[in-house]
């Protein structure tokens, strides 16, 4: 019996130096029973599917979520795709994927039976020992998770009786009972065939952690960091357009060969006392833990600064004992530091119909596993680990092949395989996609060709004339007295490269600040003026406290667009110039300028991008961001967000935003857009279902609140960015990353949903990763090839980047915003600035 | 079948806490934690409960489960398999685990040379022919110093209700106290082994004549060790089939020996090297405008770094330097932290495991690492 101590009430009660705590809530059995035993069976009518979830997640350990969103079902409610919903433009290419289907023997079928027990039996252990004392008649191959039994065959008769004796001696009666057979393509068997693959990932001695499965022999050691990453497989199967398959990616696991105690200690030589314990939350919260005597990971929800090893809690059996005594008696656990305080972990899975309680885990006996805020952000770092998680075609091709092989060449896996009477294709799927035409990028009447290959323009409109040049007329340029040269530097560059570009200029006022907050603050309060047109802050370090104080008053107290740059960036001349025309262009969009555009043929359109940004640091509020076109070029956006304490629904703020976006666009068109598409990002696996079901009917209310006669089309498009497909090009003999422009809409795509992939930017190392699109409500009527095109230039438009990019532009747009305001500003921002991109 | 827990069921009145099961298997840690044997090996390991509790024993290097039923070993063995922690971080001990699908009735040299045999409520499950055979097997030819053999005691019975003719139906005899203590006694005379009785789950107050719930035979070897050459005129042929095997990660072996030492050696360098240079930096940046800044940023690493060794580097006059844009971090230094010396012992051996691993300098007397690293971005 393995139970893990509940939280004690060490918080609630001032604690007593070295007299732990008394009174501990019970911890129940939700320890770390594996799995279902713990469920309430049988007895009131347990739904047949519902049993098999039970199974599904005591295997893989995992929550009760459902990540595939299978059985969300939308396109069957839209119209014009039920026939087909593939586009027809562009180039064909030859692809292969990293899926492989899934074969069964002709006329496979899985069987589920009931298995009920007379007297009843409670324990799934039993039931499972009972049942299994007829072997001869079920067979060794099954599947039982105490009342569901699966088979892969069918039994002689519809109702079997069989009886089995207990240990005392009673008799029960087993009767086995045929409620369904289900065809290979039923969600229960895609369900199943995971399970039995995650069985096979198992005896291949891969470790489970997370959802992935990884292979801890041959680590990877990145000592400079003090990481170690683990190589290994993300795996699921799916019902696919044509056939059900097995995708399989590559996938790197990044753990820590430190404790979260060792962590705490290097934390704390860095920082100052008073900010320690701050520092510690900011790093840990949320973070995953591995802990050293079980296989399970915990998020770090809180830290119990009041807590010690030395608290004690009540055991399953009513006894009390502390952490230090637990985990010696348990696991044989040395805890050395006996003041260090205790991580808090909110399990979230259910079990049963009961929430457990929090999980107390003791940092000294915790691993970290992948990266902080703080490392993510050492460039450092990301390029050591990049060489060795960044995998090209070829490589990931071989590593996927590997898997396969494993599985060919491991007899038990095959057996397990064979008596299923399932098998994998061992080639790699292969079809045919489009690739779609380069846009032409216009500016300012100038039309230039880019390379698609690069998919880049930063060379071709180098110093070109901008569409519309907002003047610096009236800007301040503030400094620290160290940087008083880098800022005349970057005023001279800016003369330079400003008049090609069409923006005129006049000298800053300079101002030269203390390096403090506060004489920032003071100097932005005394010199703004209503003519400013932005301002310029030239910061002396990354200190985001600074960044965070200008930012908000700009935003909110005082709306003015702003531009912060650390010295560093300025300071090397070699790069001076572009980073000075880089900086231009910035401003220019800050202040309502518009740089390029690309042919949009759809007349009347308000294209919309929406993503959400949640703080899970104070863990109290999200944000969505909010961006609307305004014109038909689409270079000009509105911009809001809503801001969301815990609790509350996203949807109420998203259609107080799409009130305003309409607003808006009357004022700048003098009518309201006849076609509206919101391309929805920031959306988790899993969440469909509440997307469409809540979201979707609260858009079409506030369309309908606008007025009686207006009844635009509607086009909601969900955007995701992490998904596991990896599609491979074919050139002579080599695999290489598909083109930008490459569009794959049949074989890896869902039946029931219209959707398809874009690989639309070019990667210079590994694998490019295409973005999934799925249009769950569409009454727009327009062809797939139309939004497919149309989804393909809006990821021309985003102006912080002369270049093609993985989304949509007003999706990056709204992930802009939405973090600009999640990290630094906290609030709604200033509606004055709300047609510029001011949050660039 | 489980034993475990159908004993679980049928106390519902007489009910033990901790469960019996559980007391059962305390009473073989406290053994391990007493003797601590190196070796020890649980014949009807079932689904290796007991191995999986014995494991986190330090002391332990060899594990080994038999049990006649292959599919109930399989069922949870993987609780057996090495933690991505005991990868992350491998331990000083040795541990490999192995799981044996065969008969207590026939001998195999895989069973050979160890300290402790367990027999969790096993011999009743025996058939006669088999048990006949078994004091041979377990003591004639495995003979580890110590031999543990639990069995129900029949006298416990009619304090369980339920309970008609024996405890499990696969039961082929329970017996009372006075049986099990001749057949015991009788064994370790034959093999020369000494006998003690103990048990575990007590009766109830006024019922104390039956004796404990689960009768308990402790043997110790009499004579010592067998020699290596005794051993090798036992036949040598393998019955058993391996189900099951994990190595875990160990210091012991060089590899991962190696791994240790090479990730602690570049990350104390990299300490060493990054206040050296933030050192130099604040002594550049004089004139900075804002005392609090530089001291905070000056004092951390400051303090990093003299943690355990400040002082050293001060007193000897060989310390980390700065040469153009490399710094030199002699080995001398790094093999002062008491992790890399308790890793490597000596520092003759430092030099041979990180040979190849880490920069050295020509006479390979320090670590180089190059500055330009941290200056280019960030």
């Amino acid at each position: 019996q393995q139970t893990l101590p509940s939280h004690p009430p060490g918080r609630q009660q001032p604690q007593q130096p070295r007299v732990p705590p008394s009174v501990l809530e019970e911890p129940g059995g939700h320890g770390r029973q594996r799995g279902p035993q713990s469920v309430p069976l049988g007895q009131n009518g347990r739904r047949p599917e519902a049993g098999f979830q039970e199974l599904s997640l005591a295997d893989r350990g995992g929550r009760r979520r459902d990540f595939h969103d299978l059985g969300v079902n939308t396109r069957q409610a839209i119209e014009h795709v039920q026939e087909s919903k593939t586009g027809s433009s562009g180039v064909r290419i030859k692809l292969t994927a990293n899926y492989f289907r899934l074969t069964s023997r002709p006329q496979w079928a899985l069987y589920q039976y009931h298995v009920g027990y007379s007297p009843e039996m409670e324990a799934r252990r039993l039931r499972s020992a009972l049942l299994f004392q007829h072997e001869e008649l079920i067979g060794k191959t099954h599947a039982f998770d105490g009342s569901i039994l699966f088979l892969p065959k069918k039994l002689g008769n519809k109702v079997s009786e069989v009886f089995s004796r207990t240990r005392n001696g009673e008799n029960v009666k087993i009767t086995i009972t045929l409620t369904n057979e289900l065809p290979p393509t039923s969600p229960t068997c895609l369900q199943f065939y995971n399970i039995i693959f995650r069985r096979l990932l198992k005896m291949l001695n891969l470790q489970q952690i997370g959802r992935n499965y990884y292979n801890p022999s041959d680590p990877i050691s990145i000592p400079n960091h003090r990481l170690m990453v683990w190589p290994g497989f993300t795996s699921s199967i799916l019902q696919y357009e044509e056939s059900i398959m097995l995708c399989t990616d590559v996938s790197h696991k990044v753990l820590r060969s430190e404790t979260v105690l060792d962590f705490m200690y290097s934390l704390y030589y860095q920082v100052e006392e008073q900010r320690f314990r701050d520092t510690c939350a900011k790093e840990l919260i949320g973070l995953i833990v591995l802990t050293k005597y079980n296989n399970r990971t915990y998020r770090v929800d809180d830290i119990d600064w009041d807590a010690n090893p030395q608290c004690t809690f009540r055991k399953a059996d009513g006894s009390e004992i502390s952490y230090v005594d637990y985990y010696k008696r348990q696991y044989n656990q040395e805890i050395t530091d006996l003041n260090q305080p205790v991580l808090i972990s909110q399990s979230r899975r259910k079990r049963g119909s009961i929430m457990p309680g929090p999980v107390v885990l003791i940092p000294e006996l915790c691993f970290l596993t992948g990266l902080t805020e703080k490392m993510r952000n050492d460039f450092n770092m990301m390029k050591d680990l990049a060489v060795h998680t960044r995998v090209p075609p070829e490589q990931r091709q071989r590593e996927i092949g590997r898997l396969i092989d494993y599985i060919r060449k491991d007899d038990n896996v095959q057996k397990e395989l064979r008596d299923w009477g399932l098998s994998f294709d061992t080639n790699l799927l292969s079809f045919t996609g489009r690739v779609v035409q380069g846009e032409k990028i216009f500016q300012s009447g100038n039309v230039f060709d880019y390379n698609p290959q690069f998919a880049d323009w930063s060379k071709e409109t180098r110093g070109a004339p901008l569409i519309c040049a907002k003047p610096l007329d009236n800007w301040l340029l503030i400094y620290t007295r160290r940087n008083y040269d880098i800022a005349n530097m970057l005023v001279q560059n800016l003369f330079k490269v400003t008049p090609s570009l069409g923006i005129r200029m006049n000298k800053a006022t300079m101002i030269e600040v203390d390096d403090r907050t506060e004489a920032y603050l003071r100097v932005l309060q005394q010199s703004i003026t209503p003519e400013t047109n932005i301002v310029f802050c030239v910061l002396s370090s990354s200190r985001k406290d600074k960044y965070d104080a200008i930012k908000k008053y700009l935003c909110t107290d005082c709306p003015i667009p702003s531009q912060c740059v650390i010295a560093r960036t300025l300071s090397k001349p070699q790069t001076a110039m572009a980073i000075a025309t880089k900086i231009a262009l910035q401003m220019n969009c800050k202040m309502g300028g518009e740089l390029w555009s690309v042919e949009i043929p759809l007349k009347q359109v308000m294209v919309v991008g929406i993503d959400c940004y949640h703080d899970t640091l104070s863990g109290k509020q999200s944000i969505a961001g909010f961006v609307a076109s305004l014109n038909q070029t689409m270079t000009r956006w509105f911009s809001r967000c809503a801001v969301q304490g815990r609790g509350q629904e996203l949807v109420d703020g998203l259609k107080a935003c799409l009130q305003t976006a309409l607003r808006d666009w009357f004022k700048w068109n003098k009518y309201l857009p006849s076609r509206i598409i919101v391309y929805r990002d920031g959306v988790g696996d899993g969440q469909l279902n509440t997307l469409v079901n809540y979201e979707v009917p609260q858009f079409l209310d506030c369309l309908k609140s606008v007025g009686k006669d207006y009844n635009p089309r509607l086009t909601v498009i969900v955007v995701k960015k992490r998904v596991n497909a990896r599609f491979f090009a074919q050139s002579g003999g080599a695999l290489k990353n598909p083109p930008p422009g490459t569009v794959v809409d049949v074989e890896v795509t869902r039946p029931e949903w219209y959707d398809f992939f874009i690989v639309s930017q070019a990667v210079r190392n590994g694998c490019v990763a295409p973005t999934h699109y799925n249009v769950i409500y569409d009454t727009s009527k327009l062809k797939p090839d139309h939004v497919q095109r149309l989804t393909y230039k809006l990821c021309h438009m985003y102006y912080n980047w002369s270049g093609v990019i993985r989304v949509p532009a007003p999706c990056q747009y709204a992930h802009k915003l939405a973090f600009l305001v999640g990290q630094s500003i906290h609030r709604e921002p200033n509606l004055l600035l709300s047609d510029r991109l001011y949050y660039l | 079948m489980d034993k475990n827990f159908q004993e679980e069921q049928f106390t519902g009145i007489m009910k033990f806490t901790p469960p019996l099961y559980k007391q059962r298997y305390q009473f073989i840690k406290d053994l391990v934690g007493k003797y601590k044997p190196k070796k020890v090996a649980d014949l009807g390991c079932a689904d290796c409960t007991l191995l999986w509790m014995l494991k986190f024993c330090s002391c332990i290097e060899v594990l080994a489960g038999l049990d006649i039923c292959a599919s109930v070993m399989k069922e949870k063995m993987h609780r057996l398999s090495p933690l991505p922690v005991d990868y992350l971080q491998p331990a000083e001990r040795s541990l490999t685990v192995t799981l044996h699908h065969g008969s207590v009735a026939h001998k195999d040299p895989c069973m050979l040379g160890f300290d402790l045999v367990t027999c969790i409520e096993l011999i009743e499950h025996l058939e006669e022919s088999e048990l006949k055979k078994f004091p041979e097997v377990v003591f004639g030819f495995m003979a580890p110093s110590i031999v543990v053999i639990s069995t129900p005691n029949s006298e416990f019975n009619p304090l369980l209700p339920g309970v008609t003719l024996f405890r499990h139906p696969d039961h082929k005899f329970e017996w009372n106290r006075a049986q099990f203590q001749s057949w015991a006694l009788e064994t370790a005379r034959c093999y020369d082994y000494s006998v003690e009785f103990t048990g575990v789950g007590h009766p109830p107050t006024g019922m104390e004549n039956v004796g404990f719930c689960t009768q308990i035979g402790v043997f110790v070897r009499k004579y010592p060790q067998t020699s290596e050459s005794a051993q090798s005129e036992k036949p040598t042929e393998a019955v058993y089939k391996t189900v099951f095997k994990a190595v875990y990660p160990s210091l012991k072996d060089e590899k991962y020996l190696q791994n240790a030492v090479v990730s602690e050696v570049i990350f104390r360098a990299q300490i060493i090297k990054r206040s050296l240079l933030d050192c130099l930096m604040s002594e550049h940046e004089e004139y900075n405008d804002d005392p609090t800044e530089r001291k905070s940023k000056f004092q951390p690493s400051m303090n990093c770094f003299s943690e355990d060794l400040g002082k050293l580097v001060v007193e000897k006059s060989m310390g980390p330097f700065v040469d153009g844009n490399m710094v030199y971090i002699p080995l001398k230094t790094i093999f002062s932290f008491p992790k890399v010396n308790r890793l490597c012992g000596t520092f003759e051996k430092l030099c041979k495991l990180i040979a190849g691993k880490v920069t050295l300098s020509s006479d390979g007397s320090a670590v180089m690492l190059n500055t330009e690293h941290e200056n280019e971005e960030n």
